[in-house]
């Protein structure tokens, strides 16, 4: 049986809350995150976007494209519970949510809860309902899977949503830039570029082996994904188990200076998912991958979650430092958090005694 | 380039050079051991970019050709430990390959070229001086136990190596205890330095230290330790960090001054601690006029729980601990008896073997 799945997106979500608590930022270009020479742009508002502004954007390079830009600190715990809202409102409507992340999620509405008849108007109504209870708005798409529907989310921005029926899905495929599908990124997209890839039609073009040449373990899902095709259930329980990234440089570093500065970039862009995530982990692991491929990983695990981007990085830097000096160049480098405190191992620790505390020594 | 030597002479430095090559390497020639050979002096190198060791070895004769090349660390030394006692070794570079026989037994090993071995770079050496290798041993072998193990603090994960006033003084901490050590005779140095040797350095450098009064010669740069023995040449890279400032958690207010028989109260330790928490290892020490009690429990609701008799007179007082920290500083301690310095359950504790000992160690209570 076919499905219909939604994908909920809120409209420049961190920006637009911003905007919303504060008339004075309306209509106006602002980026939500630290202003500071090493700060990151973690969301744009639309009118920044006309800039260029993008989110994970340096701050910098953002100040320099648009002048008047105006920084906001970000709110977390305001958006934590203005995402709380909105789940809340999926929850009226389908069973089967499963939230990305602060601001998305993909619902699957076959089931259709409230009896509505179509995944189009559920879709409206949500949208609806997150206008009239958050002030807010979002956009949606709505298909027969996962990754059409997400691709679809991403067609009517802002406050709007695109339908793609089943037998429009392989044609939308076919026209859709390779950039779009999901799992492509910069590096990805100019990747297939050199090899003559641009669109869902050349994609769709080749064939497995040589997909799985070129892309490795997502070849498979390239493969299904360029012929409209993707079975990936809505999983409600789905629980994260780490967030990260990671990046391949075009050369070579082996000096500390070069991979510590490389190490800022790469925690800009992690901790900016983290944020997003809104998560709390306490392990974080670095991954390191030298020029022969040889990969090294060190993690190191904190008694309590890392709070703040300062934590953050600190331990990153002395996650690296541990690794220097470097005995070859080093081609990719990451970092992920993981070690998430899951709600029942909270509560065992509430009812639990104290844990004996070793003082440390106060230098 | 050809050789031959007695397995037992070869055996001993290269059993040391190995201990430096890593299992997991990043780059196949470091889990090789460079062998050089000239006059009549065979050089054995291991390195892990970190720490490098030279090890020396005379040959009976001067040999005829000289060279240089790098076989298996690892494979090596299982070959020779595994010969037997007392027998000839020979060996033969040819062709890129080494055969090493004995005996029957023939054994040919892959090789890299010596050129690609890496050497550690070394600084300019700004303090010289020279300490008897027994002397240098029980510096580390009183404070070692003490250093930090892929602690964040990076700085931590090593010894400090302190040239003051023309002492010698070494300190390593982990953020829960320290321990310290002086060495009594002054070193001339003219300049104060302050270095530290990062743990693995600490470890490889203790097991060189073989001969009690043999002189070690030591070199402090910026970036490097060397030291040099008749049979060996260490070089460490040293930590880049600053080590924190260890006089300020010297206890000052410590008031309550317990001696005790250290052989006895450490015997007490390791029976209490049979019953202490396995993950946090807390045992509680009730000191009273004549008498210290430890308490541990688990758990599982048990209990252990121990008297000494001990030289105190004073107000009574509770102290949590982890029982681990007292029982690596009493394992290292000589002496007949043990001072043990307290002030209240949230400051640190002193502990030496007497006042002019030059040893002494901060224990870190604990809450229980």
């Amino acid at each position: 049986m076919l499905r219909k799945i939604v994908h909920i997106d809120m409209d420049a979500f961190f920006a637009s809350v911003e905007q919303r608590d504060n008339p004075a930022l309306r209509g106006r270009p602002i980026a939500v995150g630290g202003s500071a020479e090493r700060g990151v742009v973690a969301a744009a508002s639309y009118e920044a976007r006309q800039f260029g502004v993008r989110s994970a954007m340096p701050s910098v390079t953002a100040k320099r494209r648009c002048p008047q830009l105006t920084f906001v600190k970000p709110r977390f715990d305001v958006y934590k519970s203005v995402s709380r809202q909105i789940r809340a409102i999926f929850d009226r409507y389908s069973s089967l949510v499963e939230p990305l992340s602060l601001d998305e999620a993909y619902l699957d509405v076959t089931e259709d809860r409230q009896g509505i008849g179509s995944a189009i108007r559920v879709a409206s109504c949500i949208r609806r309902d997150i206008l009239a209870e958050t002030a807010l708005t979002a956009s949606a798409g709505i298909s027969y899977n996962k990754f059409l529907a997400k691709v679809a989310s991403d067609q009517n921005k802002p406050d709007g949503q695109f339908v793609v029926l089943p037998a429009e899905g392989a044609a939308f495929v076919a026209a859709l830039p390779t950039r779009r599908f999901y799992g492509v990124g910069p590096r990805t997209a100019e990747r297939m570029a050199d090899l003559g890839i641009h669109t869902g039609a050349d994609l769709r073009a080749q064939s497995l082996g040589f997909l799985q040449q070129h892309f490795g373990k997502s070849a498979m899902y390239l493969f299904r994904a360029s012929r409209g095709e993707d079975d990936r259930p809505v999983r409600p329980d789905r629980v994260r188990k780490s967030v990260g990234g990671e990046r391949t440089y075009a050369q070579d570093m082996t000096s500390s200076i070069e991979l510590y500065a490389a190490l800022e970039d790469i925690i800009d862009i992690v901790w900016q998912r983290i944020a997003q995530q809104g998560a709390q982990g306490r392990t974080l692991t670095l991954k390191m991958k030298y020029a022969d491929f040889r990969q090294v990983t060190r993690a190191q695990s904190l008694p309590a979650p890392i709070v703040g981007r300062e934590q953050f990085g600190e331990l990153a830097r002395a996650i690296l430092a541990g690794l220097l000096p470097v005995p070859l160049g080093v081609r990719l480098l990451g970092l992920s958090l993981s070690g998430f405190e899951t709600p029942t191992a909270q509560a065992t620790q509430d009812i639990a005694e104290p844990a004996p505390a070793q003082y440390p020594l106060q230098f | 380039m050809k050789f031959s030597i007695s397995r037992d002479a070869l055996l001993k430095p290269l059993n040391l050079v190995a201990g430096v090559v890593e299992r997991r390497q990043t780059l196949p020639i470091l889990s090789n051991v460079l062998m050089v050979l000239e006059g009549d002096q065979l050089s054995l190198t291991g390195t892990d970019l970190e720490v490098e060791l030279v090890g020396r070895v005379a040959l009976p004769s001067p040999v005829s050709a000289p060279g240089e090349v790098t076989v298996p660390a690892r494979k090596l030394v299982d070959i020779c430990k595994s010969l037997p006692e007392g027998s000839e070794i020979q060996f033969t570079v040819e062709d890129g390959k080494v055969t090493v026989r004995s005996g029957r037994s023939r054994f040919t090993l892959s090789t890299l070229p010596a050129r690609e071995f890496p050497a550690v770079e070394e600084g300019v050496g700004t303090h010289r001086f020279t300490v008897k290798q027994g002397q240098l041993r029980r510096l580390i072998d009183r404070t070692a136990f003490a250093m930090a193990q892929q602690d964040v603090r990076y700085y931590l994960n090593g010894m400090l190596l302190e040239l003051k006033g023309g002492r010698l003084r070494v300190v390593a901490t982990d953020g829960h205890r320290l321990a310290m050590c002086t060495l009594p005779s002054p070193v001339p140095v003219d300049e104060d330095t302050q270095v530290i040797l990062p743990r693995k350095g600490v470890l490889e450098l203790s097991r060189l230290l073989l001969e009690e009064d043999q002189d070690i010669a030591m070199v402090l740069g910026s970036n490097h330790l060397r030291a040099t023995t008749d049979g060996f040449t260490f070089t460490s890279k040293l930590v880049d960090g600053k080590f924190p400032d260890y006089e300020r958690v010297l206890p000052r207010a410590a008031d309550k001054i317990v001696l005790g028989s250290r052989l006895e109260l450490r015997q007490a330790f390791t029976r209490t601690a049979i019953l202490s928490n396995e993950k946090y290892r807390g045992v509680r020490l009730k000191v009273a006029p004549d008498v210290i009690e430890i308490v541990a429990n688990n758990p599982e609701q048990e209990q252990a729980e121990e008297q000494v008799s001990v030289d105190y007179q004073g107000d009574s007082v509770e102290i949590g601990f982890n029982v681990s920290y007292l029982l690596d500083v009493l394992g290292v301690l000589s002496g007949e008896q043990v001072k043990l310095s307290l002030s209240d359950p949230n400051s640190s504790a002193l502990l030496e073997e007497s006042e002019d000992g030059d040893s002494l160690y901060v224990v870190m209570p604990m809450r229980l």
